[in-house]
This record gives C-alpha cells, structure tokens and sequence, in this order.
C-alpha cells in the first residue's frame, strides 16, 4: 500500500534515518486492496469533511551538549488535531497545550510512564513530599540539577530552579490577572493564598508577589514548606499538572504578556521554532539532567517487555520533535500512513478505515508493523436531569419517578453504535476506568428499558393524553427541553435523546445555542438537560464526584444537584485516603445520583493511537495533556 | 477627479461606522459572553465575573462602542483573547501564506479565465464551446471539498507528487507545499470565471463596432485582443477587484485540510474561540479593503475606457 511513498523523498520532512525505516517497512499490496483502500478513504474524507463544514514557537553551555548532540539526528514526526493557545503553563486552557508544555515544563511531581493505575513520583522534587501527621504541612527536597533551558534573560548563566521558582509559580497560578482555568488546584488550599488573591481582586492591583504568604515557607534555596488549610490527599495530584510546570520569575517579568509566546522550562525539550498554530519545533534542552528509563511496569506483560527493551535509555532519545497542528482527520491519516507522521491519534470518526469491527488493526497495517495502543479516556460522559428544574425538577415521588424513567430510555448502546461508531465502551459509574475508585462490578439501576420506564409513569399518573402525549400528574403540560450545543456533531445526540423519549410518550423540544450560552445557562442552573462531559484533571475519583456537589453549582456541578445527605457523604469522602472505606462511599453516593433521578453516567471514548513500526517506547498517557514524545526512541 | 475622490473617501465613513455597528451588536447579542469559555470548567461567578472585567465586557455597551471605535481609527485592536498573541502579529503572521495561496490563484484564474473565455467565445456554438460549456457547469456542480479530498488523495498520497499538508516559508518552500492546494483552488475557480468572462466577450462580439472593424478589414487577432478585450475588460476588472478583498481572509478550507497557517483558519479559530478582537480586526479590514478597491475599479473604468466620465 506504501511502496509509492519514497517516490519523492525530497517531500518530506523526516531524517535519513526516519526515510530507512520507512523503506524498510514497505511492502507490496494487491491492486484490488489498493482500489478498496483508496474508495474507503475518499468515501470518508468527504463524509467527514461536509460533517465538519458547519463547524466549519541561546547558547547553551559546554558541559551540557554532549546529551543534545548525541539525540540530534533522530527526528519524531507528531500532531495535534487542535492548534494550541499558549505556552504558559499557568495559562493553559486545552489538552493540546497541556502535551506541548509538559514536554517544555516541568511541575515538582509526575506520574510513573508505566505505572497503571498513575503513581505520583517526584520530578523537580528530589523525593515524594515529607507530609505531617494531620497532612496539612508538605515538605519538599528540590533536585540541585534542575535548570531551567538556554535564554537571552540569563545572560549565559546556568539558571537553576531553586523553591522561589516554585512558591511563585504556586502564587502565579492563582494570579487574577492570569485568570487560569486550572486555578481550582490551589484555590482553598494554601494558608494565605487566598487571601492574597482576594486582595487584589479586590484593590483592582496587580497580584503582590511579593507579599509573604504563610503556607508558602521557603526553608533554604531547595526546600520549600507548604501549609495547607486541611488535609488534602489530592494536593500531590495538584502538583503534577502542567498547569504548575516552574518558571523563572525574571523570565516571566522580561516577557511580560507574551510569556506565552517565550517557554522557558526545564523539561526535555525546548522551543526552537514555532509557527503559531500551526507547527512547532522541540530540540533537547541542552541543559537537561542525566536522566534514565526506569519506570514501574507493574504486572503488565506489555509494559514489562516495553521497560526492558528501554531500561537505561536516556531522557529524552530524540534530538528533535516536529508538532504539526492537523485538524482534519483525512489529511493526518494520509500524513501518518505516507510516513510524514510517526505517531497519529486516530480519531473516532476515521478510525473504521483503520481497525475492523473487533477493533483490531486491519492486516495492511499489521504487516507493515504499525503498532496500535487503545485505552479508555479518564473521563465520563453523563445524561443529567436538572432537579431544580420547573418541569422535570423536584424531589417528590412523582419526578424522581419522572427523570429516572427519562434516564432509563436512554440508548447508551445505539449511542455508542452510531455516534461513537464503536469506539466507546458503556460505563455506568461516575468514576472512569483508570481513575482510582473506579468500581469496574457497578452496575446501574437505569440501563434501556422503556417498558419498565411506561410502567413507572404510569404508576405515578403521568397520563397520556388524546394526542397521544404524556402530561404532568396535575394534568399540566409535559415538555422536555433538551439543551444543546448549536455547533458541532450535538444534532445527533439530539436526536437519539428525542428517540427515547417518544418511547415513552414524552414531548420533546431541542434547544441548540451557541457553547459560551451554553455554559452561562448551565452556571445558571437553567439547563433541564443534556449530556455533560468530565474528563480527569487528576487520576482520583474525587474529581467526579465532586461534580456533584450541592456547593458547586453554579461552578462545575452540572446539574445543579443539591442535597444534603449526598453533600455530607462527600465531605466525608474527601477525608479519606483512597481505600475500601472510601469506595464504599462513592458507591453509596454514584447509587443516590441514580435513584434521584439526577444522572445516568452513559459512556467513556476508546483513545487509539498509532505508531510507525520504528518508534520505541510509547505508551499512551492516563493523565490528560502529558505527552508521550520525551520517552520515545527510534530504531 | 479630486473632488469625486474626496467624495468617495467621505462616503466611506458612514459606511466604516455602519460596519463597525453591526460588528459590535451581531457579536454582543448573538456571540454569547466569552468569559464562559474562558474561565474553563471549574469557574465560579467570582471567575466569570474577574475575566467579563479583564476584557472589559463588563462595562455598558456605549462604552464598549467607544472602545471598538478607538481600536478602529487606531488600528490596534489589542491581543486575542485566546492565544494574548497581539492581533497586528497575528495579521503579520498569517496573512503571507494565505497571500502566498491566493495570489497566485487569482492571477492564474484571470490570465486562464479571460484568454479561454475569449477562445471559446470566438467559436461561440461549436463542439469546443459546448463541450467547455458542459465541462464548467459540472466543474461548477462538485463542492471544493470533494476537489480537496480527492485531490490531496490523488495528488499527494497515492501519486506522492506533493506532500499530503505542511507548509514552509520561501520560495522552495512555495514550491513544495503550495502548489496542490493552488492548483485545487483554481480547479474551482476557473470554471465560474471562464463562464462568465464568456458572457462579457459575447456582448461586445454583437455589437456593431465589432462588425465594423471587421468591415474595414481588420484582423480576426485584432479584433479580438484589442476591440472587444479592451471594451470587455470593464465587467472583469470590476470582477477582479471586487475579488480581491477576498485575499485578506484567506481560503480557509484548503488553508485547514492542508495545515497551511493562513488567515482563513485564523478567521474560522477566532469564531469557534469567541475571539472578538480577532473577528474585529479581520471584518473592518475586508470592509475597508472592498470600499478600496471599489474605489479603485471606478478609476480603472476611466483607465480602461476613457469615455467613462467621474463625477
């Protein structure tokens, strides 16, 4: 199928090395293949296309280039579907940003490459954090060999990160001014931060850096002492993110507002070239530690296998990583299999050109040694009724009645047959797999079942009407106001949550609006229903539960879900440590969301990523927004 | 000639306002409050409410107006509320590859248009035009999607004669990533202008001076290349020009199928971000830039044919 691709080598953008490995993995493919191949592709590139019509990026010192110099040649070819929106780690706002900076930045813990579930391990931090008997005061050792890549503001000089760099990129996080999406990690939690916070909000003043805060101690020049307000067994999740990975203050003041147009990090890779939106280039940072595979596969024979063929390879293998910015699937597929891409994230909606009906890839691929990783994103995707809502809301017999029988009429299997083409799998617990508390036995009380669903409203005197149409037991209209996005492939789940409600004599209205009405709506706890999306911040199930509770409406609890004896159950929760004795709370409380008839958790996407048959090492990410290129290698 | 210049120029002002006005009221009534998208998912009214005064959309809309107005006569429209990339570098940035697609696009679409329009117009109602007529009408029925998808199939995967996307600045770099997509472009844009130039050559074919300089024994060459090219010329250029405000925003389809950093994505981006200092800057640029150059198609006419008279 490949064999015309090294036509014109000149067209590529690969090393010698990479176009080696390509010749070496052609193979000749039958003309009847080639004409099927080439009909599916077409067929689907402009099916995919017309369903998107509407939617219509310094010297570097002596003694550190040896490690650049000896990865230089090796070249990874990677995309994003999405273009990035900035660089600075406190500012990020998608996922896509997220991966770039985590290769360019790095936050004072990380997760094991291999581990399943994720483990915090240190990455700045010389060793996991020392944590006082109450859990309130986090101890940190920073590495002595962290420093930060080559830049015009140091002058030279070999700038190492010292516990300042981290208490002010704490601070930074919460700076108004920043206005981070991500500022919930430390919002409440670090004594005085807060405070601080509110005092400039409030003066309308820059945010003081300067000011001392008092859960920020900085004991000497690589120890730093945080004082939390209450235990947090997240915090060290917080830590992790990209969102805290650690700059250099005199950086950040010499690029002022366009610090996100100048990362300056001490990760793997910096940036060398960078066309806004549309291509960037990673070198390896000339300053980077020594450092080494060596991770924890755990009990996973693929895992295992992958840690011993890298065990003692450096960090990162590859001198060069070119991002290209991709958005419509047909051209990153074709870019993938022409060899201009060495890894691809195979988007659901093209992914049946790829893989057969058992999700497996399809023997064209296999011969040509294309490896393929699937995991179930860290996320959940959730029907919720709002129970404040005048017509489906209320918390008498007769709409708790009323929202599980809409629960119970929801197709989670059509969904994912002719939405997700497939590529999802059915999960109705609000913890996803791979998030700790995930409970993978949970089975739910709603699953499809539009008899029992007729049964329960005509039980509680939701009678038809001569129309043929169902009314309130006190004989007032029934209209169901489904809410949705206006942009987008949200159409089609308006019309499977239409379907299901005809089943069971229910009038429907589609209310499609624009996202940022969308989300003003749902802040204002004026949506009756849709299908809401989470996925992980951290690997925990608190960040799901936490959707909802009674606190955080009109914040990120969705459904606006308020009431008392759930809200006592998570805080509750939230002064345990992960074990039985908190499962059996998220169990209890994932139970009261579906006997109130609040939410049915419907599904969790398949993430499938490819690799060329000469790229070592991968495994995809559990934690959203870390990439996977620094672990990489090529034969 | 002055005096119809300092009109026109005057005329623009009301026209620049009543752009800006509707710029403003469709993004504040219909554009939803992006203070919603940027907060992200954790955002509380606290959030909301610190980002709506940051970008100063708390403020009463006649104060909004007035900043609009300011950023207009000033031309600088601040950063984007998405990337803080400061809009003039975006325009910097961006416009090149997309100048880099449509200019070439555009002279070839024009040089080819005009001369096959003239050739077929010559033999008017034989096998060659109603076999060049048949072939623009179905060239005009097919979406440029389908001429992108095939063609980046064809073209670049399965012949591997051009990359399958990319870009490089340069001219090797012209070369190599911007000939498929211009080449695609002018697939869907010739078959439209060749129509239409075709209708323009015939009105000037019928007329009498035509019959009269054929009378007088003038060439079939002449005829064609000075006499009707030249009084056919007025509805092309007029085409032409009122064509090219169109290069400040790009093509945005064949800039997203083939990853080409030009304005055209940069427009479709800011509407999916709510980025209004983008949306802003992009629509008063392409009014300004079609009240010029109807400006100067109105001069042209004089240039073409002197007869035409500016009063």
């Amino acid at each position: 199928m490949l064999r015309h691709r090294n036509r014109l080598p000149w067209f590529r953008v690969g090393n010698g090395r990479s176009l080696q490995a390509r010749k070496a993995i052609s193979v000749p493919i039958t003309t009847a293949e080639r004409l099927r191949q080439a009909i599916q592709t077409l067929v689907l590139g402009v099916m995919l296309a017309l369903g998107a019509m509407p939617a219509a990026a310094a010297a570097a010192p002596a003694t550190a280039a040896a490690p650049a110099q000896m990865a230089a040649e090796k070249v990874l070819h990677v995309e994003i579907p999405v273009p990035e929106t900035t660089l600075d780690p406190e500012a990020l706002q998608d996922l896509y940003s997220a991966e770039l900076v985590s290769a360019v930045f790095e936050p004072l813990l990380t997760y094991d490459y291999l581990a399943r579930p994720a483990r915090l391990v240190p990455d700045v931090a010389a060793a996991m954090p020392e944590i006082s008997a109450d859990g309130k005061t986090w101890t940190f050792h920073l590495r002595q060999d962290v420093a930060f890549a080559p830049d015009p503001v140091f002058a030279g000089r070999r700038r190492v990160v010292q516990a300042a760099d981290v208490a002010f990129t704490l601070r930074r996080l919460l700076d108004p001014a920043i206005h981070s999406p991500f500022s919930f990690l430390l919002e409440g939690k670090i004594v005085g931060l807060d405070a601080a916070v509110k005092r400039a909000r409030e003066a309308h003043q820059p945010f003081d850096y300067t000011a001392p805060v008092a859960g920020l101690e900085v004991l000497d020049a690589f120890t730093l002492r945080v004082h939390l307000n209450a235990p947090d067994v997240n915090f060290g999740h917080a830590l992790a993110q990209p969102n805290l990975g650690i700059l250099a203050p005199e950086v950040v003041r010499a690029y002022g507002d366009q610090i996100g147009g100048h990362p300056v990090g001490t990760g793997p890779y910096r940036v060398t070239h960078w066309t806004r939106g549309a291509a960037l280039t990673l070198e390896a940072n000339p300053n980077y530690r020594d450092r080494r595979w060596d991770f924890d596969p755990g009990q996973d024979p693929a895992a295992q296998a992958l840690a011993k063929e890298m065990h003692g390879k450096r960090i990162p293998a590859i001198g060069r990583v070119e991002v290209r910015v991709i958005p419509e699937q047909q051209s990153a597929l074709l870019a993938f299999r022409s060899g201009a891409l060495d890894v691809l994230y195979l988007q659901n909606k093209v992914a049946p050109v790829v893989l057969n009906g058992q999700g497996q890839l399809k023997p064209e691929y296999v011969r040509l040694g294309i490896r393929h990783e699937v995991i179930t994103d860290p996320e959940i995707l959730f029907n919720y009724l709002n129970p404040a809502d005048p017509m489906v809301g209320g918390m008498d017999p007769a709409h708790i009645a009323l929202r599980r029988a809409i629960l119970m009429v929801q197709d989670d299997t059509a969904f994912i047959r002719v939405i997700r083409k497939g590529q999802a799998v059915h999960v109705p617990y609000p913890i996803p797999p791979g998030v700790v508390g995930h409970d993978p036995t949970y089975r739910s009380l709603l699953e499809y079942n539009p008899a029992q669903a007729n049964r329960l409203l005509d039980a509680y005197g939701f009678r038809r009407g001569a129309d043929g149409w169902r009314t309130q037991p006190d004989g007032g209209p029934l209209v169901v106001r489904y809410w949705r996005q206006s942009e987008g492939e949200t159409r089609e789940y308006e019309e499977l949550y239409k379907r299901g409600l005809d089943q069971i004599h229910v009038r429907f209205e589609g209310h499609p609006v624009p996202f940022p009405d969308l989300l003003k709506a749902e802040r204002g706890c004026q949506v009756t229903t849709r299908l809401g999306a989470w996925i992980a911040d951290y690997p925990d199930g608190d960040d799901f539960m936490q959707l909802f509770y009674g606190p955080n409406a009109h914040a990120n609890n969705l459904a606006c879900f308020q009431n008392a004896e759930w809200d006592a159950l998570y805080v509750q929760s939230t002064r345990l440590t992960p074990g039985p004795e908190r499962d059996a709370l998220y169990h209890r409380m994932a139970r009261m969301l579906e006997t109130l008839g609040v939410a049915k958790v419907s599904h969790t996407r398949l993430h499938h990523m490819l690799t060329q048959a000469f790229v070592q090492g991968y495994r995809k990410s559990l934690i959203s927004g870390i990439a996977e290129w620094p672990y990489l290698d090529l034969r | 000639m002055s005096f119809y210049l300092l009109r026109r120029v005057l005329q623009m002002i009301p026209t620049l306002f009543g752009v800006i006005l509707l710029v403003f009221l469709l993004f504040s009534w219909v554009g939803g409050d992006p203070a919603y998208v940027l907060a992200g998912k954790f955002s509380n009214p606290d959030d909301i409410a610190n980002i709506r005064r940051q970008l100063g959309v708390d403020q009463p809309l006649l104060v909004q107006l007035g900043i609009f107005i300011r950023q207009v006569l000033t031309f600088d429209f601040g950063n984007s509320w998405a990337t803080q990339e400061p809009v003039s570098h975006i325009f910097a940035t961006r416009l090149g590859p997309s100048l880099a697609l449509m200019v070439p696009m555009l002279i070839l679409e024009t040089l080819l248009g005009v001369t096959l329009a003239l050739a077929v117009a010559y033999v008017r109602d034989s096998w060659i035009d109603r076999l060049l007529t048949l072939t623009t009408t179905t060239a005009m029925s097919i979406s440029l999607l389908v001429y992108i998808i095939v063609g980046q199939y064809v073209f670049a995967y399965l012949l591997g004669w051009f990359p399958v996307q990319g870009w490089a600045t340069g001219g090797e770099g012209w070369v190599r990533f911007a000939v498929l997509p211009v080449l695609l472009g002018l697939a869907v844009s010739l078959a439209p202008a060749i129509r239409l130039y075709r209708t323009f050559v015939l009105d000037e074919i019928q007329q009498d001076y035509v019959r009269t300089a054929r009378a007088k024994g003038v060439s079939e060459w002449r005829v064609m290349l000075v006499h009707v090219l030249r009084n056919a010329s007025i509805p092309i250029v007029t085409n032409v020009l009122a064509s090219l405000p169109a290069l400040l925003i790009g093509a945005f389809l064949l800039e997203r199928f083939f990853s080409i950093p030009g304005i055209g994505r940069e427009v479709i981006l800011a509407v999916e971000r709510s980025d209004f200092p983008v949306i802003k800057s992009v629509t008063v640029s392409v009014a300004v830039a079609t009240m010029v150059f109807n400006l100067l198609a109105d001069l042209a006419y004089q240039w073409v044919d002197p007869r035409v008279q500016l009063s």
